[in-house]
């Protein structure tokens, strides 16, 4: 497993009991449940709503100073000299960092193998740090920046990964440009295409495609004495801390982390970065609070991206539509450092369907660009663009129905992982219930339409492979005197609901209102651990601890109960917000528990157990779509979307289906709209600001998009039964909007992303 | 409800007091000489003219001193010329609901109400903004109890992050002021100045649709 | 982040004009495109002269023989919302309701989107281009799919305004006021093609500031469109554009305009197109025919030459969309 790969799956496992059907676990919630399930407004939708919810980039100190950032210009150069004395005299500004403050530049590792420091000699990408200032307002720190005078050795760069494995490429590190090299295989791949009645071999790319959050990347920090407070925009505050902790060489009680808020992550905040060290440094030397948030252009230069892709596969299935063989080689790039850039990519290929004979093989390269950041389903992304097209192909070329051939190739288990059974039929049933809710037959049959305008449909499925969740986390529950409760949890809430989604389980275990629970969280201060939020990981992970502070909580309870009511313990049970006596003849309301009325308070304490490991828990998606092509201009339009997931149990329905439409639109951005342009002769971004690089907007995604679940809870994936649902739902989108593409034109769209601009000669060749 | 309404009025009765300072209320001005059916602000110099002189040059290192009136509330404010409404907002008044996404007029994060309508706040400059009302999302919540908008979006989740959110709800406040029955494609396009990177459009268009009907409550 | 600037807001267009007399003014009007350069360091300014305490130049009236003038600060959502415009000069609305965005359109002026910069990326971004006063045009040999296809030269913009070749398909005028004393000028001639000059986007002189835009009365029968082809579907510049001016007697071209947007550094009025179609029946093969003439002679570059078929797809339909209308 790739260092990436760790931190998406962000999780270790431990010999200990199953945290689902260990002996003496609770029973599963059951099909009837009186909060979990619903549709809950977030516990926090106030703030969010009202501008009263404080964002790291909102944090205001006293005192407190702006700060900017000077980065390389340039693909690849060395920094001979950096002049700041001009930004120094400036008057409003108090600190500038950079090479020359050898007391402030501490040494930095894009990863293990590579030596640095924060301002490094050799920028290997543009966007690399070469100084910082802190001013008394964000203007002047630009005025500073502005002062400050770099002399550069240019370099050559390579900033294409193809261009990059070729011989004579410049090399963006000693020893050639190839960062990693993984191979698999299973059963014999050339007796597979010899059994195939039809093989089909195509290459297909993809952009790379930017996070880019709406709250830029950076952090407040603040000293007292040797103590360092930063509020930092991030996913993770824990990963944050260790991170601050190592470069600066400070004990992690010294280094105190809070992220409450953060304005959008999609793995670009998973970890810190450069930002939160030169904050730091110029706030000791200032000796006041400093606020650094990079400027939205740098953002795009240098904050993360999913890596340009180029794949191959080569496939073989027999005349009834079993699959024979699929060879995948995938080429992708990590950018300057090694940094995930063929991340996952052959997982589809490996493990969504039945196949006997795989082998793949990934290259990772480097280029004279900004390293790469897990960006939401890394890999599956874009392997699904390929995998799913070569499914779409495949069945035309076998004349069968693409949704028939899928469902003739599910598999029971996991191919790649040891062969282990699936806890559910995900992929059949969200193929299946996906397909009768769209009315896909019907679609199907419907005429493309006469004119210049032409429709089609289109599909995809999908899988995750860490929608599991896992240890460790650990939850404190307080349950207060009047029956209200405290959950203290250290997983950052980035959007999805995860507070929300907490809070529900607290109140389904107490009989309250979700409203009666008080959340502190995203603190290494004041919360327990947990791994940053990615990876599909947090409900999975955190609402089985939750629910066993609960559980401990209720315990104590109960004991309580048995004193005050003077018989034995199993005789207690809680029924909703009461405690009665199995009999049914007495009954205690929370608050009327004496021992707690003198205690005040009772403390739950829940760990998530690991996962079993006899079985694969895997959430699973497919989605369908609808589109009208302008033959004469090569406008899309997406008529509609429909997302199936099985993701275990919907605890806030909600919030899954935002986080499906949000899947489904981040999918239309990917597909349709976004896709970065690194200038040729410069190597440099040209994209960089949201005018030329295009996020969908409210104009752009589909007129409906529709979320249905597949209502099931999986009980051998954990004691609430849910699995991660924040990536597959955007697995499936850019290879059901290109087969409906297709479906409607007859044009297959093998680069994204497919608009106008690249649809168009393939239409006009068409028309002679 | 709607708070909405209440703290929309309480910013025109103080926008007419501070008129009234200059001889003419803020409706009346607007009305005299606005074309079109929108209220259109520009030429406020008039009302301007006690702070700073027309025709006198703001030098570009001396801070100026300014009246903002936001959110029904008049601030005295000392900028520099090149300081945007938001800036100021953000770091004087303290205001934070308008985000900083992009400082270039291309996100919506900072989407304010200037005179009713919609405006990014990082590409208007504080000395432009003066005599002008400005409203925020912290202007439509009235202790506890949201506006409309923001009780729409609360209930259909039009949200995820929530750092867009404030300016989603002021575009879709300026929205709904200007035309109160809007279609869904009129929604869209209403929308459509304002990036959702969580993807949360199409709540954020029920929202706004169910808000319209709030409003009218 | 903005370098430092003076500020002055004239009560008079006379002052106005003194006051650009200064070293380094810029003109303020909506400031979006403004603030969006000095955001980006394409230039600094060494002083704004605001427009905003101007009174007269906004709003739009009728002229006594039945035309209209348009406040050169006249925000582009009175413009694309003023329902005489819509009726009148359907071309101009429509143009002007597919500017950027709601927030933009309530901000930014008729005059101001008249005047705007290129987005081109090397403008925009770190590249010493000739626009600029550097010393070459970066697209040239590197990333120029959204660049032009005719008129280059040796600067490749494309023009970036939807209502300009509207208006040069309606035969508008401006009216300018400068150090000179004032003066009209059609639409068509405003803008400065690169081989004249590659650093300004205009004719203006020094100091001269445009307070309206003149739309003679429009013929009877008169039909007049905007389409705009974008990769997104708001908040963008065309990638294919074109304005359309038609006055048809049943399916006779009485007289037309074909006007291209984001073919040209300049909106690109296509006589080409117009000749075929002029005095003819509009039907299919003068239409292809007539899509075809507009990008006979196009040139395009390395990335863009997708915008040949697209022009002429875009054309087709479009014209077609006049017998059916």
């Amino acid at each position: 497993m790739t260092e990436s790969e760790q931190e998406i799956e962000g999780q270790v496992r431990y010999p200990q009991a199953p945290d689902a059907g260990a002996a003496g676990d609770p029973q599963p919630w059951g099909e009837k449940t009186r909060v979990v399930g619903s549709r809950q407004p977030r516990v926090d939708a106030f703030e969010r709503v009202s501008g009263s919810a404080i964002f790291p980039s909102d944090v205001m100190l006293p005192g407190m100073l702006h700060a900017a950032v000077l980065t390389s210009p340039h693909a690849n150069a060395r920094v001979k000299s950096v002049d700041t004395s001009k930004a120094e005299k400036l008057s409003g500004v108090y600190a500038v960092i950079s090479r020359n403050t050898e007391d402030a530049n501490p040494d930095w590792d894009y990863g293990s193998d590579y030596p640095g420091k924060l301002f490094y000699d050799h920028c290997r990408f543009e966007g690399d740090f070469v100084a910082a200032v802190a001013a008394d307002s964000s203007y002047r720190a630009h005025d500073a920046l502005r002062a400050i005078e770099v002399e550069y050795e240019t370099l050559p760069f390579v900033s294409d990964e193809l261009a990059a494995l070729e011989s004579g490429a410049p090399e963006v590190h000693d020893g050639g440009n190839e960062a990693g090299h993984q191979s698999y295989s299973r059963g014999n791949i050339e007796q597979g295409f010899a059994a195939a009645d039809v093989v089909l071999e195509e290459t297909y790319r993809s952009a790379s495609e930017m996070q880019t959050p709406l709250e830029p990347h950076g952090c407040v920090a603040r000293w007292e004495a040797d103590r360092l407070t930063v509020w930092e925009s991030t996913q993770g505050v824990f990963a944050v801390q260790s991170k601050i902790a190592e470069t600066l060489n400070m004990p992690l009680a010294r280094v105190r982390v809070i992220g409450h808020y953060v304005g959008g992550a999609f793995g670009s905040k998973l970890r810190t970065d450069k930002y939160a060290i030169a904050a730091a440094m110029l706030s000791r030397r200032s000796n006041r609070p400093v606020k650094l948030f990079m400027t939205r252009e740098q953002t795009l230069v240098s904050m993360g991206n999913r890596p340009p892709t180029t794949m191959t596969i080569k496939a073989g299935a027999k005349k009834d539509g079993t699959l024979t063989a699929i060879q995948f080689k995938g080429i992708g790039a990590s950018g300057a450092y090694k940094a995930g850039g063929t991340s996952l990519l052959d997982w589809l290929a490996k493990d969504l369907y039945q196949c006997d004979n795989v082998s793949t093989e990934l290259t990772d390269v480097y280029i004279n660009a900004q390293p790469a950041r897990p960006f939401r389903a890394p890999g599956y992304v874009q392997c699904s663009w390929a995998m799913e097209q070569m499914m779409d192909a495949l069945a035309e070329q076998l004349d069968m129905d693409p949704v028939a051939l899928r469902l003739l190739n599910i598999p029971d288990g996991t191919q790649a992982r040891g062969n282990k059974p699936y806890t559910t039929d995900g992929l059949r049933l969200c193929i299946e219930q996906g397909a009768k809710a769209f009315g896909w037959d019907q679609a199907k049959a419907a005429p493309r339409g006469n004119g210049h305008l032409q429709r089609g449909v289109g599909m995809a499925a999908a899988n995750w492979f860490v929608g599991d969740g896992g240890p460790p986390s650990t939850v404190i529950l307080r349950l207060y005197a009047d029956g209200t409760a405290n959950l203290n949890m250290g997983a950052s809430d980035i959007g999805t609901g995860t507070k929300t989604v907490m809070a529900m389980v607290v109140a389904e275990e107490f009989g309250m209102e979700p409203d009666a629970v008080q959340i502190e969280h995203a603190d290494t201060a004041t919360t327990q651990f947990a791994t940053p939020s990615g990876g599909s990981k947090t409900v999975p992970t955190e609402a089985p601890a939750v629910r066993r502070a609960c559980l401990a909580a209720k315990d104590r309870l109960m004991d309580m109960a048995a004193r005050q009511l003077g018989r034995e313990r199993d005789e207690i049970i809680f029924a909703g917000d009461r405690l009665r006596t199995a009999d049914g003849l007495e009954s205690l309301a929370i608050p009327e528990l004496d021992e707690l009325k003198k205690q005040k308070v009772v403390v739950g304490v829940g760990e998530r157990q690991p996962n079993r490991q006899d079985v694969s828990i895997t959430p699973f998606a497919a989605q369908f779509c609808e589109v009208e092509v302008n033959r004469r201009t090569g406008e899309i339009r997406l008529l509609r979307m429909l997302g199936t997931n099985e993701s275990g149990r919907v605890i806030n329905r909600l919030t899954w289906d935002g986080q499906v439409i949000g899947g489904i639109t981040m999918g239309v951005g990917y597909a349709t709209t976004e896709q970065r342009v690194l200038d040729g002769p410069t190597g440099k971004l040209c994209n960089r600001n949201w005018h030329d690089y295009k996020l969908p907007t409210a104009l752009d995604v589909p007129a409906e998009i529709i979320s249905e679940p597949i209502m099931l809870s999986d009980e051998q994936a954990n004691i609430v039964g849910a699995k991660g649902l924040g990536e597959p739902v955007t697995i499936p989108t850019g290879g059901a909007i290109a087969n409906a593409v297709y479906a409607a034109t007859g044009i297959r769209m093998r680069d994204t992303p497919i608009n106008p601009v690249t649809l168009i000669d393939p239409l006009a060749s068409q028309e002679g | 409800m709607c708070a909405s309404k209440r703290s929309q009025d309480q910013g025109r009765q103080s926008g007419a007091t501070s008129g009234d300072r200059f001889g003419f209320t803020r409706r009346e001005f607007i009305k005299s000489w606005s074309a079109g059916g929108v209220a259109l602000a520009i030429g406020h110099n008039a009302m301007a003219a006690e702070v700073k002189q027309p025709n006198e040059a703001l030098a570009g290192d001396e801070p100026v001193q300014l009246r903002l009136n936001v959110n029904g509330k008049s601030h005295a404010v000392l900028v520099e010329p090149r300081w945007t409404l938001l800036s100021v907002m953000r770091e004087q008044l303290g205001l934070t609901a308008a985000k900083i996404g992009c400082e270039r007029g291309e996100c919506g994060s900072c989407t304010v109400l200037v005179d009713d309508l919609p405006r990014y706040a990082c590409m208007v400059l504080a000395v432009e903004a003066e005599g002008h009302r400005i409203e925020t999302a912290e202007g439509l919540v009235n202790g506890d109890q949201l506006g409309a908008v923001q009780a729409s979006f609360m209930k259909e989740d039009g949200l995820q992050c929530g750092y867009c959110t404030p300016g989603q709800v002021m575009a879709a406040e300026g929205l709904l002021r200007h035309n109160p029955n809007p279609s869904f494609d009129e929604i869209r396009r209403g929308m459509s100045g304002n990036l959702c990177r969580c993807g949360a459009y199409t709540n954020i268009f029920t929202a706004v649709a169910d808000a319209a009907v709030l409003r009218k409550g | 982040m903005f370098t430092p600037f003076a500020y002055i807001q004239p009560g008079s267009v006379e002052d106005v004009v003194t006051a650009l007399g200064d070293k380094n003014a810029f003109i303020h009007a909506g400031g979006t495109d403004l603030l969006g350069c000095l955001r980006d360091d394409v230039f600094s300014a060494d002083k704004l002269v605001s427009l905003s305490g101007l009174k007269d130049i906004s709003g739009v009236s009728e002229t006594s023989d039945g035309g209209l003038v348009i406040g050169a600060l006249t925000t582009i959502t009175d413009v694309a919302e003023h329902p005489l415009i819509q009726r009148k000069y359907a071309g101009l609305a429509q143009a002007a309701a597919d500017v950027a965005s709601p927030q933009l359109r309530n901000q930014g002026t008729l005059g101001g989107n008249l005047c705007q910069k290129p987005r081109c990326w090397y403008y925009r971004g770190d590249f010493d281009c000739l626009r600029k006063g550097g010393y070459k045009c970066f697209a040239v040999n590197g990333e120029n799919e959204y660049h032009c296809i005719m008129g280059g030269a040796n600067c490749f913009i494309v023009h970036p305004s939807d209502p300009a070749p509207a208006l040069v398909a309606l035969d508008a005028e401006v009216a300018i006021v400068g150090p000179g004393g004032r003066r009209r000028l059609p639409v068509s001639e405003l803008h400065m093609p690169p081989e004249k000059d590659p650093t300004r986007e205009t004719v203006l002189q020094d100091a001269e500031v445009i307070t309206a835009i003149h739309l003679p009365p429009a013929a009877a029968g008169r039909y007049s469109s905007y389409r705009k082809i974008r990769t997104r579907r708001s908040w963008d510049f065309a990638v294919a554009g074109c304005a359309l001016a038609f006055d048809m007697e049943g399916d006779q071209v009485r007289d037309c305009r074909v006007v291209l947007a984001a073919a040209a550094p300049v909106p690109w009025r296509s006589r080409e197109a117009e000749e075929v179609l002029r005095g003819n029946t509009l039907n299919d093969g003068n239409i292809r025919a007539a899509a075809r003439a507009a990008v006979a002679d196009a040139r395009p570059m390395s990335n863009n030459a997708y915008k040949i078929p697209l022009f002429e797809g875009l054309l087709r339909e479009e014209f077609g969309k006049i017998v059916s209308a």
